[in-house]
């Protein structure tokens, strides 16, 4: 019998693919992995910490860099628990305007999960072309609020800013052609065999071993379970669009990669919608100048661009929270990665690793 | 091989894209303007400030310093300085939403590189000459 | 030039023959330097980017900074590495890539050799840039170097056996491997090798791209792949070395292909009565043209293709393009004997 040696590789913090500081302890066997151990907490800021300093308004703009990928969805993540703890009712314009830019939010950030995703694959191309599409998406943002990436743009009780002057119509124009380039993505990416051969059976895993690892979004829908939360518990106004939640049986990367496409379509269908109902009317409801929730706790939870996103709050009367936490679907999702990992080789990982979609200043907080 | 239509169907289509109109900036060589909007870096007018220290209390960063004396002509308070710390700005406009004069606007101007970073502090010199391209409007 | 070759050789003609391969050498490198240029400006075109732009006029002067820059750095050995080995892997890899395109004739005159082993030396000479490569990725003395180094020489090894029996059909078809024999026969044929031997050319061209560590067979160098390959370690000049190799193999490769299945220096459509103007056009020119298109095939590839996987990579060439090229030579052969 040949002796060999398992080899330890330090698959660094410094990524080559735009995950983020990731560090993973990989144990190799020749070219098959035995073992994973993430090693995370190379990002974390302490937002939790230091949001008990801070009251609700300041703690905004925190939010927006947690997952700076779908920052509108963690705005209203925090605005949405704080306005269900003080029972507010939010006007009819804001809750439109915040479903309109929370969807084209999703669309961006599954954009940049295709084309980093795709990246790592090997394919150089399909990111520039995705990227393209995303800076229609992030012109539209700056012309909204006033930033690209960092919007700070809900509120409790409604929004920051209304709609300017054509804003709406450049939303319906930019969803037709949004749809067209899906199709195209199509064209290019999936019918590639070397692709497919990539993804397809790579990664598997069923609804059991989801459901036991607390997994949420595309990463559980992928094995067969219908849950998502726009259905499941609708918040804000979603249960007024007709939209479909994509599904798939085979818990594989190809099912995640076609189930993020879809999602991509289903966010164009509900921008269409909410373009077309919105009213008009007041964008903000009258709050207090001093936020004071009650007493109390709250869990809320949306269904955010990876997962269910989540936000438990303890106040104790005062206008800054007595504790805060966030529910954060990357880092959750982030623990399936040790055990499909095993018996993979080097190339599968990257390809399982992508199709998790984890952002790490989700991970880390 | 039913690869051959699937991958030439990609190779087809990154072959129209050559022609395509490129979608690249041609920044520094051209300005990059942003829409009114944006949120660049402040702009004080000091004769307006009250100092009631309301942006720097609401500050996520805390990093507005503001020192004010009495009115030597008349009442309330006027500024003796008035500094932004840019390590830590995040451009975020709290302040500006919160100002009930509009002293402090935000510009749409975003170059804020400097070789060294003691001139990342900005005084109220700086930030009151800082006076192009002020976003007005609902702020 | 070629006629050189059919007389007893004087000092005069040395003397030509010797300053000929000096402008080879130059053209090569003019060519590498400037396919590096082509290769970022056709990719950026293909993603909606300019490509290089601010360097010279339409950044034409950036590859020769590029390799300035290369040139400037310092010249880092990592202490444990396997020092003779470590400096001989870089040439060992560069010099068969040159030496081989000594074998391509260019025109029917102009041409360096006349043999009727061309093919054979061509593939024999290439083999040896493996030894290079691995050696490379032993001698750095790091697991991610060895393991690419590993891959490398795996790949090329495999992808070498198609290369070799697509190409065969062409040698039975035309019953010479002398390679200006091959794009004589084609003259005759009237129609390029690759219409009878379409199988063929399929193949060599996947089998070339392999041979070449291009994508989408550039696991070895797989930058995103988390093990950044055989040349991991060298820096500066011996980097450039290794990126040299792969650019010569291209234009090698490429001429390569020309010769065999595209007719070389031959005007297309020649079977077409009406156009023997083309005849007037100097063959360099044609095969410039077909060089030219061949190298933009590989470029466009590069920007649309995702990358193999390690396994799929060996079980493609072990289960697919081994039989079908065994099948296309078995085929040639038959139909060979038959007509």
């Amino acid at each position: 019998m040949i002796r060999t040696e398992e080899l330890t590789l330090n698959v660094g913090p410094q990524h080559p693919s735009t995950h983020g500081v990731l560090r993973l302890v990989v144990t190799l066997d020749g070219e098959r992995i035995t073992h994973v151990e993430p090693v995370v907490g190379y990002l974390h800021r302490g937002t939790e910490k230091l949001a008990e300093d801070l009251n609700f308004t300041q703690i905004i703009p925190y939010t927006d860099r947690m997952d700076y990928l779908a920052a509108m969805l963690n705005n209203y993540n925090l605005v949405h628990a704080v306005e269900t703890l003080m029972g507010l009712e939010i006007p009819e314009r804001a809750e439109y305007l915040r479903v309109i830019t929370m969807e084209l939010n999703r669309v961006a950030s599954h954009l940049v999960w295709f084309g980093t995703y795709l990246l790592d694959i090997g394919a150089l191309s399909p990111f520039l072309f995705a990227f393209n599409e995303r800076e229609t998406i992030l012109n539209l943002f700056n012309e909204l609020c006033g930033a690209r990436l960092t919007y700070s743009y809900m509120r409790v009780g409604g929004v920051k800013w209304d709609a300017p002057e054509g804003w709406l119509e450049k939303v319906a124009q930019f969803v037709q052609r949004m749809r067209q380039k899906v199709d195209e993505f199509h064209t290019l990416v999936t019918g590639n065999e070397i692709f497919l051969s990539r993804m397809r059976g790579v990664g598997k895993y069923d609804a059991e071993t989801a459901l036991a690892f607390g997994l949420s979004g595309v990463n559980l829908r992928c094995t067969g379970v219908n849950y998502d939360i726009r259905k499941f518990k609708p918040y804000s106004i979603y249960d007024r669009f007709d939209f479909e939640v994509p599904l798939s049986e085979e818990g594989d990367c190809y099912a995640r990669y076609m189930l993020r496409l879809e999602e991509i379509r289903q966010s164009l269908r509900i921008v269409e919608q909410a373009v077309a109902q919105i009213p008009d009317g007041p964008i903000m409801a009258k709050v207090p100048k001093m936020l004071r929730p009650p007493k109390g706790e709250v869990f809320t939870s949306i269904e955010g661009a990876r997962g269910e996103l989540g936000c438990h709050i303890v106040s104790d009367g005062k206008d800054r929270p007595y504790r805060i936490k966030f529910r954060r679907p990357s880092f959750v999702n982030l623990q399936i990665l040790p055990k499909l990992a095993v018996g993979l080789s080097m190339s599968d990982f990257v390809a399982v690793l992508g199709a998790i979609d984890i952002v790490l200043g989700e991970v880390d907080g | 091989m039913s690869a051959i239509p699937g991958f030439m169907k990609g190779l087809g289509y990154t072959f129209k894209q050559m022609f395509e109109q490129k979608s690249t900036y041609d920044y520094p060589d051209k300005p990059l303007e942003m829409p009114e909007r944006f949120r660049g870096i402040q702009y004080l007018d000091v004769d307006k400030c009250i100092v009631c220290l309301q942006c720097e209390r609401i500050c996520p960063t805390q990093c507005i310093d503001i020192q004010g004396k009495p009115n030597p002509a008349g009442k309330g308070k006027v500024l003796e300085s008035f500094d932004i710390n840019f390590e830590i700005c995040i451009l975020c406009d709290l302040c500006t939403e919160v100002c009930p004069t509009e002293a402090i606007l935000m510009t749409n101007n975003y170059e804020l590189s400097v070789y060294s970073r003691d001139e990342l502090f900005k005084d109220m010199k700086w930030l009151s000459e800082n006076d192009t391209k002020i976003r007005r409007g609902d702020a | 030039m070629i006629d050189w070759l059919h007389q007893p050789m004087t000092f005069g003609t040395f003397v030509w023959m010797a300053l000929f391969a000096v402008l080879l050498l130059v053209i090569v490198l003019g060519f590498v330097t400037y396919v590096i240029y082509f290769e970022r400006k056709v990719i950026g075109w293909i993603q909606l980017r300019h490509g290089p732009t601010q360097v010279g006029p339409f950044g034409l002067l950036q590859t020769p900074a590029d390799v300035l820059k290369l040139l400037l750095k310092e010249d880092i050995i990592p202490k444990l590495a396997d020092k003779p080995l470590f400096i001989l892997a870089p040439v060992l890899a560069f010099v068969p890539s040159f030496t081989v395109v000594a074998v391509i004739p260019f025109t029917d005159a102009i041409g360096f050799t006349d043999t009727n082993v061309a093919l054979l030396i061509y593939i024999a000479l290439s083999g040896i840039t493996i030894l290079g490569i691995l050696l490379g990725g032993w001698a750095s003395n790091n697991k991610y170097s060895l393991l690419g180094g590993m891959r490398s020489a795996a790949q090329m090894i495999s992808y070498e056996i198609p290369l070799l029996l697509s190409v065969l059909g062409v040698i039975v078809m035309a019953g010479t491997m002398n390679l200006r024999g091959i794009v004589e026969y084609q003259q005759q044929m009237g129609v390029w090798f690759v219409v009878p031997q379409i199988i063929g050319f399929l193949i060599f061209l996947i089998a070339a791209n392999a041979e070449m560590n291009r994508s989408p067979f550039d696991l070895p160098e797989a930058e995103s792949e988390l093990v950044a390959g055989y040349h991991t370690e060298y820096s500066g000049f011996r980097f450039a070395i290794f990126m040299l190799t792969e650019y010569v193999y291209m234009f090698a490769m490429s001429s390569l292909i020309v010769v065999l299945f595209l007719g070389g220096w031959l005007p297309p459509l020649q079977w077409v009565p009406g156009l023997q103007f083309l005849q007037a056009v100097p063959g360099i020119i044609w095969f410039l043209l077909k060089f030219v298109a061949v190298v933009f095939y590989w470029l466009w590839l590069r920007a649309t293709m995702p990358r193999f996987k390690t396994e799929l990579l060996m079980k493609f060439a072990w289960k697919v393009l081994l039989p079908v090229s065994l099948l296309n030579l078995v085929a040639t052969a038959l139909i060979k004997a038959m007509v």
